[in-house]
């Protein structure tokens, strides 16, 4: 209360800065971006479902919001243009067939053999050959929550990559922490459906870290149903019940991450989802899932401008030299050929 | 018979000692330093020494009395009331300041400075010239109160020359003043800091906006200015990019040039249109965006807007021309109100400004093509670009600052921004050398290449000069060496050849060696231990013999 005072007080005397009213000191979420890495591990027509999931997850955080410079897209195989695939082109995650997962704006990042358990740690600690390209390089800040989803299939302690290497519990763990010490990351959320997929994260120390899992150690996680025209299975039991989820959550959704821990119990999992908090800070009833699955932006009203004196042209061409090829300003734009590449001689 | 067998058997023995000896003194010393991981040894206890290190930033203050009743007493005594003030509640913490006073009268030479200067600003330029100031040196100047400039809040000029009028007799006060202003407003002790306590990590309190907002330091920002065309058809709106940029924000890149690679584009999109519908007020006729609605309209633009190709922070500006129907379109306040500037701000991503076109009349041939009022535009742009880059301050200490209009950024703004970024380059390059030294001490399999090493090296020596420099007051140099420190950690950190060996386990090396090795070694031992008790039995028979 004295406080308040003083501090209506010394806003009183203020000379400059009477202009904007005492704002409020704190933005509503503390992290500024959102990233997600999306990693489909195994290969082979019938892992189709295991595509199919992360395609669907995919197309589920780009609805929410975060765009697709900030998604790291890893898929081992390209099911849509697989031989097998009776309608080329698309990748469905339902026997109806109704929405296809392989649109029109899907973008791939690591693509069949760069998909390798070496590529997604470089990814994540960041240490790329220099001429990797932005979209293939996860930019984040230590003000960046990060959505981390695989799929594939796993084992006590382990998750296979491409049916030649593994990557295990111990070296996520690692570079999770590598993560956190090159501040990399404010917040993880990590996600994962695979065969005793728990493991995966017990090993994990790095702070502020949620994971969810689609079974316990011992359990294996299931498929959920299988489209006969194409004679696989198509998608996996908790992603299914997830995305089931998701599909009802809108950009400025209130929903919690506890109650996304609530999908999929059971009887219909046919699994046990197992949760991990202890490394998390906030309370999950609190954290709402677009810090995770979407990308809410923090946002400040801009009270002041700055003054600026009218700078005409003369006054900048005077000390450089003229910006030569000025646009008109209206009027009909002259129009002209484009510029030839030029020929070798 | 007997002798030859005998012989036979020492020729055994001796080629079993030779094969044992050739074994064990060639091919193991051989094998391990074939198989050997190199590592560049690293200066760990540098490294480690660095984390001890505790930053201290030296300041020069000088502070010149204009005023004439105060004789050479009252000068002592406010430097020494002056030192106190600025020794008073150091930051806590691994970071502190270090002030170097200096009080003296006028000369003659000064005076006649005051007197043919008309404003204080003018005073202010012309200290400026005079003193040639350099960066990280401030003037304090004492105005009289029978001057027709004296200034009843403290001033702060473009320069680095804060500008007082003593008031009260009292000196104790004004010391204060002239203390607290130095401490809050010149120098900022706070935002120093917060810039070092996020890149030290340390996140047990809610970040501030200062601190979410503020781009972290970086050797090089990508700044963008995109044109929303939203109704291309109808409303093809112009804007003279190119000469809003080199008229208005190039005071700003020329002067952080040397610190900082600044890349500016510009693009115009078309036919790109905000997702979020706004809602309408039907009484006055437009439509407007509450808080709760800005957040979400970000992101489906942004998805539109491509990247830089390069790695470095991207800093977005945007023109929205809203269609037709949306029009007249407006940003409303908590309170209701429609917001002046029609501007807003998202950390650390840039700033979009709604620019409000009037909708052709009927008869007019389509599209219309009318140009944007670009001075309009950048006092926007430019003054949201001095609050993500925390030029801007916005404390609570009273004090006038000096517009700083198309300069854009005062000198004393830029001492604070270098500063801080310094003292953040200095404390995330200790952390990364440090986390690095940490994983390459766990695991002994990772490859340090001569280039890692190296950059290892530089960066220490980089850093140690930089604490230096950054103490003894040389801001600029400290600043430059601290960027050197950046560059050459984040290189070693980030070197893709850390991860080359690192998918070869221990436990896998036995399963590789142990078949290659088990059948060559177990002959080659057993032999050498026959050949060992031979001896033993030969020397025992000719103690025998002797006897």
């Amino acid at each position: 209360m004295i406080f308040a005072i003083l501090l209506s007080l010394s806003t009183s005397v203020l000379t400059v800065n009477t202009a904007n009213p005492p704002v409020e000191e704190f933005f509503a979420s503390n992290h500024t971006n959102n990233w997600a890495v999306l990693v489909d591990a195994s290969r082979f027509w019938f892992n189709y479902r295991h595509v199919a999931n992360v395609l669907s997850i995919y197309r589920s955080v780009k609805r929410l919001g975060i765009p697709d410079s900030h998604i790291i897209l890893m898929v081992a195989d390209d099911m849509a243009c697989n031989p097998r695939n009776p309608r080329p082109a698309t990748v469905f995650n339902n026997a109806n067939q109704h929405i296809n997962v392989y649109g029109d704006d899907v973008e791939v990042d690591y693509r069949g053999y760069e998909v390798t358990v070496e590529n997604f740690i470089r990814v994540l600690t960041g240490r790329l050959s220099p001429s990797t390209p932005r979209s293939k390089r996860l930019l984040s800040d230590e003000r960046s929550n990060i959505l981390v989803y695989m799929t594939g299939h796993g084992g006590d302690g382990f998750l296979k990559f491409q049916d030649s290497e593994e990557i295990s519990s111990v070296e996520l763990a690692d570079a999770f922490q590598q993560m956190w010490q090159k501040r990399r990351y404010h917040e993880i959320f990590f996600m994962i459906d695979t065969c005793q997929a728990e493991s995966m994260f017990q090993k994990f120390y790095s702070p502020n870290i949620l994971a969810v899992a689609s079974s316990k150690v011992g359990e294996d996680s299931l498929s959920h149903h299988v489209d006969p025209a194409i004679g696989v299975y198509v998608i996996d039991r908790y992603t299914y019940y997830a995305l089931e989820f998701l599909e009802n959550v809108q950009p400025g959704s209130k929903k919690t991450m506890d109650q996304f821990f609530k999908v999929c119990p059971r009887i219909q999992c046919q699994s046990t989802v197992s949760v991990r908090t202890d490394l998390f800070q906030r309370d999950p009833k609190k954290t709402i899932i677009t810090d995770f699955f979407g990308s809410v932006r923090n946002v400040e009203l801009l009270t002041e401008t700055l003054n600026l004196q009218d700078s005409t042209a003369e006054l900048s061409c005077s000390k450089d030299k003229c910006p030569e090829d000025k646009p008109p300003k209206s009027g009909v734009q002259p129009l002209s050929y484009a510029k030839q590449f030029p020929m070798p001689n | 018979m007997v002798l030859l067998a005998e012989e036979d058997k020492t020729l055994h023995v001796y080629a079993a000692v030779g094969i044992g000896v050739v074994c064990l003194v060639i091919g193991v010393p051989l094998w391990w330093k074939t198989t050997d991981v190199y590592r560049v040894s690293l200066p760990y206890s540098d490294i480690d020494q660095l984390a001890q290190y505790k930053i201290q930033y030296g300041v020069d203050v000088t502070v010149i009395s204009f005023d004439e009743q105060m004789v050479d007493a009252d000068l002592a005594a406010l430097s020494k009331h002056l030192m106190d003030s600025l020794d008073r509640n150091p930051t806590p913490g691994d970071i502190s300041s270090r002030y170097r006073t200096n009080v003296k009268e006028k000369t003659t030479q000064e005076s006649s400075l005051l007197s043919s200067s008309t404003s204080v600003s003018d005073l202010d330029a012309k200290l400026n010239e005079v003193y040639k100031q350099d960066h990280n040196h401030y003037y304090v100047i004492l105005l009289p109160q029978t001057s027709q400039l004296k200034v009843k809040a403290p001033v702060i000029g473009l320069n680095r020359n804060i500008f007082f009028t003593k008031e009260e007799k009292d000196i104790k006060q004004l010391a204060d003043q002239i203390g607290q202003t130095l401490k809050e407003v010149v120098v900022r002790e706070r935002s120093v800091l917060k810039a070092y306590e996020a890149a030290k990590g340390s996140r047990d309190q809610k970040p501030d906006k200062e601190r979410m907002r503020t781009v972290r330091s970086h050797p090089g920002y990508d700044i963008t200015f995109t044109l929303v065309n939203s109704q291309p058809d109808i409303i093809d709106a112009q804007w003279d990019i190119q000469h809003a940029v080199h008229a208005y924000l190039e005071p700003l890149t020329k002067r952080l040039k040397k610190y900082a690679a600044i890349n500016v584009q510009s693009q115009v999109l078309y036919f790109t249109q905000m997702m979020t519908k706004p809602k309408t007020d039907k009484e006055k006729n437009e439509h407007y965006y509450t808080t709760k609605e800005l957040p979400l309209i970000i992101n489906p633009i942004e998805a539109n807007l491509g990247s830089p190709a390069s790695n470095n922070p991207e800093l977005n500006f945007l023109v929205y021309v809203p269609t037709r129907d949306e029009h007249p379109l407006h940003i409303r306040d908590d309170t209701g109100m429609n917001l002046a500037s029609n501007a807003f701000l998202s950390p650390r991503w840039g700033g979009i400004y709604i620019c409000n076109i009037p909708s052709p009349p009927q008869n007019a041939s389509l599209p219309v093509r009318p140009s944007i009022d670009m001075k309009k535009v950048m006092e926007i742009f430019l003054f949201q670009l001095r609050l993500l880059f925390n030029l801007l301050y916005q404390g609570s200490t009273s004090v006038d600052l000096i517009p700083v209009g198309n300069t854009v950024v005062a000198e004393w703004e830029l001492d604070g921004w270098l500063r801080s970024h310094c003292v953040e380059n200095l404390a995330t390059a200790t952390a990364t050398l440090q986390s690095l030294a940490q994983l390459l001490g766990q695991i002994s399999n990772i490859v340090i290449n001569d280039d890692i090493g190296q950059e290892v090296q530089s960066a220490v020596q980089s850093i140690k000069e930089s604490y230096q420099l950054l103490k003894e007051g040389f801001l600029e140099k400290a600043f430059l060496a601290s960027r050197e420190a950046i560059i050459s950690s984040e290189k070693a950190f980030f070197d893709p050849s850390l991860l080359e060996l690192l998918y070869f386990p221990e436990d896998q090396k036995f399963a590789i060696y142990i078949p290659l090795f088990l059948p060559i070694s177990f002959p080659v031992f057993s032999s050498l231990f026959k050949a060992f008790k031979w001896f033993r039995e030969t020397k025992g028979l000719t103690k025998a013999k002797q006897e």
